[in-house]
């Protein structure tokens, strides 16, 4: 369901061509998940003023008010899409109006996720199911929904957003930290399946990034967390953004089945 | 009745070789195999030894182009085996449906 843009897919021509090293320059179409957060909107925000030329259709769920105002400023090429990203049905619905709106689809980033954090001996069942489904099966469930559009373009970037939790899990975490290296190693499992096709999977691991993500910190907290980072600071969303840009471009068409770190120097 | 069955079957006759010279070429295409497509045999087995030597994802990748360029829709695996024996019982299956 197209929840907001106006009479935005006219001019939006399907590229033509195909093989493995088509050009891509002309109008892209790109889906990001988890467009109501800080992430989700300074991805779209980054496409929307760096390549004038795309679609950006922000997948979101109940909280939409700050992907709606997103969507306001760039009203002919921006629109949000109701995503549940945990229902393999609603992926589904949602890369069929992409696909019939835009003709294609050139770029999943996956970046929908969310955690809950509890020391695994006071971790409720609920919320182990939960973060594993957000942040894990919604990624099969993406994943899955776009590859076939993508192998028929012979063409497609994916770009899987991770967490630096994969490789350096802090205690609390077991559930979060499982989620995203599963999504690591999914997303290099994946890039071996579907290279040949043209497509790319990569992830990006992001450290501390200035979202709302670090809401539930306190100062005190914050203050010990940029004291562990080597750059003294925590990251941007466009810092983030700008590696997304870079792995769903054409140029980057050899990278593949790679995880990158962003997060100031950490490890 | 009869006679406009003769007819499509002559058609289909006539359109056989070159709708198995084009189901190669998309295989070449498609597939991005390192010859030319008039290499192929007809009966040339796709998958194994012996044949063009494909694996499962170029399986996977040939339903896709199957379906992008003939229509042809594989629904499940087991039909897929039948199917995508060689070039002839693509052909064959193309020709089923059409």
């Amino acid at each position: 369901m197209i929840i907001h843009g106006g009479a935005l897919h006219q001019g939006v021509q399907p590229l033509t061509g195909g093989g493995a090293n088509r050009d891509t320059h002309g109008v892209r179409s790109i889906l990001i998940t988890g467009g109501n957060g800080g992430l989700g909107r300074g991805i779209g925000r980054y496409f929307l003023e760096k390549d004038l030329d795309c679609r950006v259709w922000l997948g979101v769920r109940s909280n939409r008010q700050d992907a709606e105002a997103l969507a306001a400023e760039f009203p002919e090429r921006c629109s949000l899409l109701d995503l549940d990203v945990t229902n393999a049905r609603a992926w589904e619905a949602a890369v069929a109006t992409i696909v019939e709106a835009d003709g294609r689809l050139d770029v999943l980033v996956n970046n929908a996720g969310m955690h809950r954090d509890h020391l695994l001996a006071a971790m409720p069942t609920e919320s182990w199911h939960e973060v594993i489904s957000s942040n894990l099966d919604s990624v099969f469930h993406g994943c899955r929904a776009v590859v076939t559009s993508m192998m028929r373009q012979r063409f497609g970037r994916i770009v899987n957003i991770a967490s630096l939790s994969a490789i350096l899990p802090p205690m609390g975490q077991t559930n979060y930290a499982a989620a995203k290296a599963g999504v690591v190693a999914f997303s290099r499992t994946m890039a071996k399946e579907v290279a040949r096709a043209g497509i790319t999977v990569n992830c990006i691991l992001p450290g501390y990034i200035e979202t709302e993500a670090l809401s539930g910190m306190d100062e005190e907290a914050k203050k010990a967390a940029r004291q562990g980072v080597p750059m003294r600071r925590f990251g941007r969303p466009e810092e983030v953004a700008s590696a997304v840009f870079f792995l769903a471009c054409h140029e980057a068409g050899y990278v593949t089945g790679s995880a990158l770190k962003i997060d100031g120097g950490i490890f | 009745m009869e006679e406009s069955s003769e007819k499509q079957r002559a058609n289909e006759m006539s359109q056989g070789p070159e709708l198995r010279q084009k189901i190669k070429e998309v295989m070449v295409e498609e597939l991005m195999l390192d010859q030319e497509p008039s290499t192929i045999g007809d009966a040339t087995p796709i998958f194994g030894a012996g044949g063009l030597g494909l694996d499962s994802v170029d399986a996977l990748q040939l339903v896709v182009a199957l379906d992008k360029h003939f229509a042809l829709k594989i629904g499940n695996s087991d039909a897929a085996k039948g199917i995508l024996e060689s070039v002839d019982t693509i052909a064959r299956e193309i020709e089923k449906v059409a």
